[in-house]
């Protein structure tokens, strides 16, 4: 059993790395930012199967705070660093 | 096998990560790889068996550090609009900034180094690079196994975990220069003068139900978890910088959301929560002076409580400094010279 969860991790890590081309390619803020969420999600879930296949239940406790913690970004981002046109109004 | 395949994609990745954060001219773009990053390097410690790394890691590299990196950078897409520089560069600057930019509006960094200065800078870096790695290479066997005399004398310490048994009592005077480390940090970041952000304000105004329902959910969540790391700190991975992340974390969700009020405005309240961890942490250190003779040697009988007051209040300090830190960051175009000034009056 724990290779099989080793093995849904290492899938997983794989399709992060996938997803770092958005992140490089974009094109628009947007895409890079819901590509940083869909990082967190897909972080819990490989550490939620690295606790199982290494038998490190600590790492449950770090699954929880990162998907505690994911949204903080998106938040910021969409609050205070994306300057969306229409809802700033004097964007050019 | 498969452990190794999974560590070699890691290492692999980790590099060229940290390489595409430095390079990157858009701004968005570094700080979204480094929260990546982040969350990565967390990934790592996971496997490299420091589970209160990875949690440290997790809490403060791909959450909060990434969204101070964001306002930060939302605070110079306001600046940038002014036009500052007319110097004969700007045409060229103008140029090459706008064949790096993949959508208008994305801030970017403008400073073009010449050739010979990137190679002038290339040659000590290397340099100190091979110096580091060769020292890593030929380090020499530690005279003393300082982790094998943590764990033997783990009883001595009240508590049941190595790490917390480290942080507050073996090693508890350089927390203790840490905590006023933090407390420093605001303090420069207030004497800065950046002048405080009301995007919460705009955010209530907006009316983002959404963002309010999830703070509504996220919010008590939060709170039972911040308070189950600083109790879980005393026998496993956790404790007061975790627990204080994850409060702060809410802290800053609250003020982006506009449901507390952005300056935290009880200025007096706010000043006293920032010291009283460097305080009751220093107070209690000198005190054990009385009993014991020397500072921050806890007496044997109530090292378990000591500890845990010194964390809980820590924790209160760590929080509220973090939140503190976002909402003085840089302020967006909208905040002007005019209410930077009407600002000072009232901050006195």
């Amino acid at each position: 059993m724990p290779e099989l969860y080793l093995g849904v991790a290492t899938f997983l890590l794989l399709n992060i790395m996938v997803g770092l081309i958005r992140i490089l390619r974009g094109p628009t803020p947007p895409d890079r930012m819901l590509t940083a969420q869909l990082f967190g999600t897909t972080g819990v879930a490989i550490l939620l199967l690295l606790a199982s296949a290494l038998s490190l239940p600590a790492l449950t406790d770090v699954a929880l705070v990162l998907a505690l913690l994911g949204a903080v970004a998106t938040v910021a981002f969409v609050l205070r660093a994306w300057h969306k046109p229409d809802l700033d109004g004097e964007e050019e | 096998m498969l452990s190794l395949f999974f560590d070699a994609v890691l290492a692999l990745a980790l590099p060229l990560l940290a390489w595409r954060v430095l390079t990157t001219r858009d701004l968005y773009r570094a700080v979204i790889l480094f929260i990546a990053f982040g969350l990565l390097v967390a990934l790592s410690w996971a496997r490299l068996d420091a589970p209160d790394i990875a949690l440290a890691e997790a809490a403060i590299g791909a959450g909060l550090t990434g969204a101070l990196f964001l306002n930060t950078v939302g605070g110079l897409v306001g600046r940038k609009r002014s036009p500052s520089r007319e110097s004969d560069e700007s045409r060229e600057v103008a140029e090459r900034r706008e064949a790096i930019q993949s959508s208008p509006g994305e801030p970017v960094d403008e400073v073009m180094r010449p050739w010979w200065v990137r190679l002038a800078l290339t040659v000590p870096i290397l340099a100190l690079g091979l110096a580091l790695g060769w020292a890593v290479v030929s380090f020499p066997e530690p005279a003393i196994d300082l982790a094998q005399q943590a764990s033997d004398n783990l009883e001595a310490s009240g508590v049941d975990h190595g790490v917390t048994a480290v942080l507050l009592n073996f090693r508890s005077y350089d927390t203790l220069l840490e905590i006023g480390v933090l407390l420093l940090a605001v303090v420069a970041v207030w004497s800065l003068d950046l002048g405080r952000v009301r995007g919460g304000q705009a955010a209530l105004s907006k009316g983002l139900p959404v963002l309010h329902g999830l703070v509504r959910l996220l919010t008590p969540i939060m709170i039972i978890v911040g308070g189950y790391l600083l109790w879980a700190g005393a026998k496993q991975p956790g404790g007061a910088f975790q627990a204080g992340a994850v409060l702060g974390a809410l802290g800053v969700l609250l003020v982006l959301s506009g449901l507390v009020r952005p300056p935290l405005s009880d200025g007096s309240g706010l000043r006293i929560g920032l010291a009283v961890g460097f305080a009751v942490f220093l107070g209690i250190g000198t005190a054990v002076m009385l009993a014991t003779g020397e500072l921050l040697n806890y007496p044997p009988a109530s090292t378990y409580g000591l500890i845990i007051i010194i964390e809980l209040f820590l924790t209160v300090s760590i929080a509220l400094t973090l939140a503190a830190l976002f909402v003085t960051a840089p302020p967006r175009k909208e905040q002007g010279s005019k209410e930077h000034s009407e600002e000072k009056g009232e901050e006195s």
